[in-house]
């Protein structure tokens, strides 16, 4: 096969003169280069949409950076995941018992030629390696050992002929009837990060991890194709045979996605941030045609928030996939400046699937596109921190309250969300563990989103949310096209705040300690109650003795504030550190307790059990009566249809 | 159409005439499902009893504070399931006990005592116990068409070309599923009528029976249930409409307006059954009760005498 590559990558050359008028890669205010551009893909492709095969030819121009010399490299095959003997569905099946495999999901990537330039063909080089669990079978990273070392502050360039198969979507990549995203697809080197080459195999829970730079791709497919891709589209050409070449440039970007569907619908508007103008490009299913206001509308609000907040988006593009019915495991996906949403047909406004989805998928152009983490071993700090800057602004958007269901009467906001997966799993994981050593697949879902984001929220009521906002900003703007580690995120909330936070990031971050304060007792007796005879109680006379006990149930310490209130109106505001097990307040006044409350602001979002956080002297059994009340129309309709068979 | 009519509302003026069946139904279905809801009510006031922040429980209906008390191992919100499941069941024999005597109070044309009306329950019980074994047989093949029909509906809504056809497929389904069920409901329903009119006590044969009448009779019996149906339906639709209207905290107005909308669907049941039983008295009683050859008049042996004819 190795005869097709010196054909193809031919026309790409030709293309490359076209960029000198094609459309900028960057908003007009933004200054690249960003990125110390590691790694230059130039990648011919052509798709078969038919037989949903890809060939392609990859000149991968890599620039040795790691200060020593490197002889060997690592190099991800992601699609070969999708095979039943991989680890991805070894964990797959691990964590779903019943989960059974189909052959339309299988998918491959082979590489059938292995240049390195200067040094020949290293094709048979080529060793299939298992760095994280030594599974023979595993075929998604591979390494080849070079004849002579790269030496420091020289470059490489590889030139890789593959073919990929994909299958039908099973996870974020592949096939549904015409429609294709091609994520994973190209063969991709690992990152030299903190010492040592990281590649890690793909798992069922990990994501991707990858240098920054530049990707110059042509794409060559049937001319009713409508495409989207990362980058800007700098060039399209008609072949005779009915097919086009259309190529793509993108910088300072670290992975390259495309889809190809005839049926896709294209609305186009433009964001104005302080970065510039920026296009979106809303590639819609025709069957959601109507609900591509809604996608626009919360790509507008979203990106207006994260540049008012966060720092501004610098590149001149963004593209938004709507993956067709039966794909939706292509959706919910992000890939720099491209990122794929999720609805169906019959989404009411009230659910706010659509919008939660494309603003969490837009954040991660934030907090993976630019802020580019190792999401194999520090999934929190992408999908944590977006869980949160998602909460942050679907809230602002919606309401706190209601953020992400008003309908019919039944309301959730982004932040109880967030904490209901966290309390799903909160003991099972620390945040810091890598994303395929969590137990399970709903402990990593649960920790890594949930945790952060809950984590994070109850950070707010040390450090103030503005000073979380700055905090973010900082981190942002000095990570950016960077490749930061959790102790960099760590250290610039401190250092923002200007407090040290290691107490909360011990037992929050690298912990698992439950955070749950209880009013265990709150009462007041008279204190004349030693008398035979007391005098008839009055209000305002008759002196009482109260007393608060606050119990701190969990191992996790964390100052709280207990608020009291008494039937003369007062309310008393108490602050405890929460170090030892428990504090008592006690009063004497001639005043009654009404209620004593801990945390009456619900700011401290860890706390396992919002309803032991209160007790009020005067039982409310309205909500108690109506959820029974509910209870029991439904045992009552359920009895009535099995009666139906009298 | 006008006879049809005044089945319905022959068979709507014998439920209100006998009125107490509605209640007493109404009223054991009430009370078992209370039964299954006051240990929950319980455990929540344990839980969260003296609580504020059931505040906003109270208040509309907070999804995030609802999880999490569902989720609160104390208040084992979902503890109470096989109970319910329980009392369901029971509710089911006791309406298949009170349907003999029921069916007997609308075709009788006087008021039953209760000593008539619960021999009648008694006496037809276990016939009725025997006719749930045979509906159960004859729905089983309805619910593996339904669960078919859905499995197929699932794998067009990912597999086809057409988005909506999965859920229109659904759509057809329900309704053929539904057509079936309430066929099978006349069929058994007349055949229960049939049983009460005769005194059958072999249930295949009043089954066949009722079989040859019900398919004889197709449409006006089917149309007679369906019309009825559709009112239930209907019911539940405009108060489903009005319920999600109810301001939150006013739960106890949509308690209320949840149990008028449960007792409007036992009464359209029993309006089923008497309009049934009406159409039965009307059209097939006849013809399935051979009444006995009358006695033929004993001759009158003329006296002796005496002329044939006195004047």
């Amino acid at each position: 096969m190795r005869w097709f590559w010196p054909l193809t990558i031919l026309p790409l050359v030709a293309t490359l003169p076209c960029r000198a008028q094609a459309p900028a890669v960057f908003a007009s205010n933004a200054k690249p280069p960003f990125s110390d551009r590691v790694v230059n893909y130039q990648i011919d492709a052509t798709l078969d949409v038919s037989r949903k095969t890809l060939d392609g030819v990859e000149t991968l121009t890599y620039r040795n950076l790691t200060g020593k010399p490197q002889d060997t490299f690592p190099f991800h095959l992601y699609l070969n995941a999708f095979q039943p003997k991989a680890t991805f569905m070894r964990e797959v099946r691990r964590d779903h018992p019943s989960f059974e495999w189909k052959e339309k999901n299988r998918a491959s990537a082979d590489v059938v030629m292995f240049e390195a330039e200067g040094m020949g063909d290293l094709t048979n080089q080529i060793q299939f390696i298992s760095p994280d669990d030594a599974n023979a079978d595993d075929r998604t990273v591979f390494q080849v050992k070079l004849p002579e070392p790269v030496p420091p502050g020289q470059s490489v360039q590889f030139k890789i002929g593959f073919r990929d198969h994909f299958g039908e979507v099973f996870a974020r990549t592949g096939y549904k009837r015409d429609f294709i995203m091609g994520a994973q697809w190209f063969p991709k080197v690992g990152v030299w990060w903190q010492g040592a080459w990281n590649c890690h195999q793909f798992h069922a829970d990990t994501e991707f991890f990858a240098d920054f730079g530049t990707f110059d791709v042509r794409l060559t497919v049937p001319q009713n194709e409508v495409v989207g891709a990362s980058g800007v589209e700098v060039s399209s050409v008609n072949h005779a045979n009915g097919t086009k070449s259309l190529t793509f440039h993108g910088e300072d970007i670290h992975d390259f996605a495309w889809t190809v569907e005839p049926e896709f619908h294209v609305f186009e508007d433009y964001f104005d941030g302080s970065a510039g103008k920026v296009k979106i490009r809303l590639l819609m299913q025709p069957g959601h045609v109507d609900q591509a206001a809604r996608h626009m509308r919360i790509m507008m609000e979203t990106m207006k928030r994260f540049d008012e907040w966060y720092g501004p988006y610098p590149y001149a593009q963004i593209t938004v996939v709507d993956p067709p019915h039966g794909a939706l495991r292509a959706g919910g996906m992000e890939y720099p400046t491209l990122i794929t949403a999720d609805t169906a047909w019959w989404m009411p406004e009230g659910l706010r699937f659509v919008e939660v989805v494309t603003e969490h998928e837009f954040g991660h152009q934030y907090w993976y596109g630019m802020v580019a983490t190792n999401e194999f071993e520090d999934a929190w700090l992408d999908e944590g921190i977006n869980s949160y800057t998602e909460a942050k602004v679907l809230d602002d958007i919606f309401g706190k309250d209601k953020s992400v269901l008003d309908l019919w009467g039944a309301t959730i906001g982004e932040d109880a969300l967030q904490r209901d997966g966290y309390l799903g799993s909160a003991e099972d994981d620390p945040m810091t563990r890598f994303a395929y050593q969590y137990m399970n697949s709903s402990s990593y879902g649960n920790i890594t989103y949930g945790k952060t984001a809950t984590v994070l929220l109850t950070l707010e009521k040390i450090v103030g949310e503005d000073t979380m906002r700055r905090a973010l900003h900082t981190y942002f703007m000095r990570y950016r096209f960077a490749h930061p580690a959790k102790e960099d995120f760590l250290k610039t909330l401190e250092e923002v705040s200007g407090k040290n936070l290691r107490w909360y990031f011990d037992q929050a971050v690298y912990g698992t300690n439950i955070l749950d304060y209880e009013i265990l007792r709150a009462s007041s007796d008279r204190t004349d109650w030693y008398l035979k005879k007391p005098p008839e109680e009055k209000k305002g006379v008759t002196p009482y003795h109260t007393m608060v006990l606050v119990h701190r149930k969990g191992d996790f310490i964390f100052p709280v504030d207990v608020v009291v209130k008494f039937d003369d109106g007062e309310t008393l505001r108490e602050q405890w550190d929460g170090r030892d097990r428990w504090v008592r307040y006690s009063y004497d006044k001639k005043a009654k307790l009404v209620s004593a409350e801990l945390d009456p602001e619900h700011a401290v979002w860890l706390d396992k059990n919002f309803f032991n956080n209160s007790c009020m002297k005067e039982q409310s059994s309205g909500w108690r009566m109506k959820l029974a009340a509910y209870w029991q129309i439904v045992a009552q309709f359920v009895a009535q249809w099995l009666a139906w068979l009298a | 159409m006008s006879e049809q009519r005044g089945v319905l509302a022959e068979g709507a003026r014998r439920v209100w005439r006998y009125q107490r069946a509605l209640w007493w139904w109404f009223t054991v279905n009430f009370v078992l499902a209370m039964f299954s809801a006051m240990p929950l009510s319980l455990r929540l006031e344990k839980v969260a009893g003296h609580s504020a922040h059931t505040a906003s429980l109270g208040v509309g209906f907070d999804m995030g504070a609802f999880l999490e008390l569902s989720a609160n191992p104390d208040a084992a919100f979902w503890s109470g399931t096989t109970g319910s499941a329980l009392l369901a069941l029971i509710f089911l024999v006791f309406s298949m006990f009170l349907t003999g005597g029921v069916l007997e109070a609308y075709r009788s044309p006087h008021k039953l005592t209760t000593g008539e009306f619960f021999h009648v329950c008694g006496e037809f019980f276990w016939r009725w116990v025997r006719l749930l074994i045979f509906l159960l047989i004859v729905i089983t093949p309805i619910c593996f068409l339904a669960y078919y029909i859905s499995d197929w509906s699932g794998t067009l809504s990912d597999d086809a070309p057409q988005e909506k056809l999965g859920f229109w497929v659904d759509f057809a389904g329900f309704f053929l599923v539904l057509f079936l069920m309430m066929t099978v409901r006349v069929w058994f329903d007349i055949a229960q009528v049939r049983s009460i009119a005769t005194g059958e006590r072999a249930m295949r044969r009043t089954l066949v029976r009722a079989a040859r009448l019900v398919f004889g009779n197709f449409a006006s019996l089917f149309w007679l249930y369906f019309r009825i149906s559709f009112l239930a339906w209907l019911g539940l639709a405009v108060t489903l409409w009005i319920w999600v209207k109810i301001p939150g905290e006013h739960s106890g107005l949509s308690a209320l307006l949840l149990e008028v909308l449960l007792l409007w669907w036992i009464g359209t049941r029993l309006w089923q059954r008497a309009s049934e039983t009406v159409w039965f008295q009307r059209y097939a009683d006849v013809a399935v009760i051979t009444p006995e050859p009358a006695p033929l008049p004993e001759p009158e042996l003329e006296p002796a005498g005496v002329p044939p004819s006195a004047g």
